[in-house]
């Protein structure tokens, strides 16, 4: 049976890769199109990576604050974070997108595209993650709060030495999978005209037709963000591993 | 110590687990086991005398001294005890040496050097010194459990308590750790122990408790309660677990 599994999926999986390989490879490409744009292309390239890590890190923050507001032990702040975080997973990132550019920046009179890109993008980011930080909090066993209580610590202590400390090999691989998701959500910022990436392709695709040549570079610049976390996430895994 | 209690109850839900228990224990108890079956309210009632449940009513008073009934205040009592668990809760993602050296540092406020040294002192003691380096993962039940117990032990405490210490333990681990409690009590220490080791407990304790559905059934000097029991259920549970 295992065998049956492991020949299948060899073959299933080999037969996809060399039938893409051999049609994206077999296309007769015009890379003499889209040559004069790769200053636009690096342009973007740059602005999908400082608005991917500049979210990654306040998705962070945010994502923390609504942990600890679902782990209040009063109502409010719990309800609160609670029906942030749910409508947020609820309801696409283009929706919001466009309300939050259009409907409530645009009240506040703040017309900064990468700004308000940015918060968005970092709100939505970290209603996934408050989802697995709490996750990872409450796996923590009860006996390791009890031992804590036990010598003393107080709840403050008990979080940074003994609950944090071990739910961040918990959640390790989930975040670092939403962080390679915040970096292509962040391809849909071209709706309101955040010059990143998707947008200088989409933009050299109109002036150019060509159309494959403009888009397949997506695939190596995002990729070449993505792939480094994937990397630091199982090398990190190895370093908190204490388990067994 | 002075052991007394007014009316104890520890209520979870609709469960009483202590059950308004009244007694006065003499001073010159040094160790104090409880006995009595599974579920008859004895983690309960060392976690009231150490400090750390809050009771739903009634009152602990150690040495003249009356258990405060508020969290923050409560943490000062247990501070001073040290506790030690029946499944071994020394932090996973911390070093042996790590776990002893933590609440030395963050609890009682010693300098990181001190509290090393301290920590070295008290594994020599315990004969663990070649153990500090590694993590409770890659220790054996039985020397997590002596490490849990040189963590309870380094800051010194004036009673220290023992919840089933060795329930989890294979025979032979159990006779290290008991080993090492009956060193303790040589030497002085103020012990309460909760235990289904009856010969431990016969031989160990001055004093023993037999507590059954939240209620103390019989108390007395250890010798009294092992060769002649004053209660039918007292005697009728001796006789089940000395059979073998």
């Amino acid at each position: 049976m295992k065998l049956f599994l492991s020949l299948t999926v060899s073959i299933l999986l080999g037969a996809t890769f060399c039938f893409v390989f051999w049609v994206v490879a077999s296309h007769e490409y015009q890379w003499a199109a889209i040559a004069p744009y790769w200053k636009n292309f690096l342009n973007g390239w740059t602005t999908t990576l400082l608005i991917s890590a500049a979210a990654l890190v306040l998705s962070i923050v945010i994502g923390a604050l609504l942990t600890a507001g679902q782990l209040s032990p009063h109502r409010v702040p719990r309800w609160l974070s609670r029906a942030f975080v749910e409508i947020i997973r609820g309801t696409p990132l283009l929706t919001q997108i466009l309300i939050g550019y259009y409907l409530i920046a645009d009240s506040i009179g703040w017309d900064s595209r990468f700004g308000v890109g940015l918060v968005i993008l970092s709100c939505f980011s970290a209603a996934y993650l408050a989802e697995i930080f709490r996750g990872g909090i409450e796996s923590i066993p009860q006996s390791q709060w009890l031992s804590a209580k036990a010598i003393g610590f107080s709840e403050v202590q008990t979080y940074c030495y003994v609950i944090i400390p071990q739910a961040i090999r918990r959640v390790l691989p989930a975040s670092a999978g939403q962080f390679a998701n915040l970096i292509k959500d962040s391809s849909l910022l071209f709706v309101i005209s955040v010059h990143e990436f998707t947008m200088q392709a989409r933009e050299t695709n109109a002036n150019t037709y060509a159309t494959f040549e403009a888009y397949l570079p997506l695939i190596l610049g995002y990729f070449i963000l993505t792939f480094p976390i994937s990397l630091l996430s199982r090398n990190l895994e190895k370093r908190f591993a204490y388990e067994n | 110590m002075r052991i007394e209690t007014q009316h104890l109850s520890k209520v979870y839900g609709v469960t009483k687990a202590v059950d308004d228990v009244s007694l006065t224990l003499s001073d010159d108890v040094q160790v104090l086991a409880l006995i009595g079956p599974s579920g008859g309210g004895k983690s309960t009632f060392l976690r009231l005398l150490g400090g750390l449940e809050i009771p739903t009513s009634g009152e602990v008073t150690m040495d003249g001294v009356k258990l405060p009934l508020k969290e923050e205040s409560l943490r000062d009592i247990r501070r001073k005890n040290g506790f030690l668990f029946q499944s071994f809760n020394l932090f996973p993602h911390l070093t042996a040496l790590e776990n002893i050296v933590l609440p030395l540092v963050k609890v009682y406020g010693r300098s990181q050097e001190e509290a090393t040294k301290r920590a070295a002192e008290v594994v020599e003691r315990f004969r663990l010194t070649d153990h500090v380096g590694k993590r409770p993962g890659q220790l054996s039940g039985g020397q997590q459990q002596r490490i849990a117990l040189a963590r309870a032990m380094a800051h010194e405490p004036s009673l220290l308590l023992l919840d089933e210490p060795t329930s989890a333990l294979d025979p032979e681990m159990k006779s290290e750790v008991l080993d090492l409690i009956s060193e303790l009590c040589e030497c002085g220490q103020r012990i309460v122990l909760s235990t289904h080791e009856m010969g431990f407990a016969k031989r160990s304790a001055d004093h023993i408790l037999f507590l059954s559905e939240g209620k103390c059934v019989e108390e007395a000097p250890s010798s009294q309660l092992f060769d002649d029991p004053k209660t039918e259920q007292v005697s009728q549970f001796l006789h089940k677990v000395m059979k073998w």
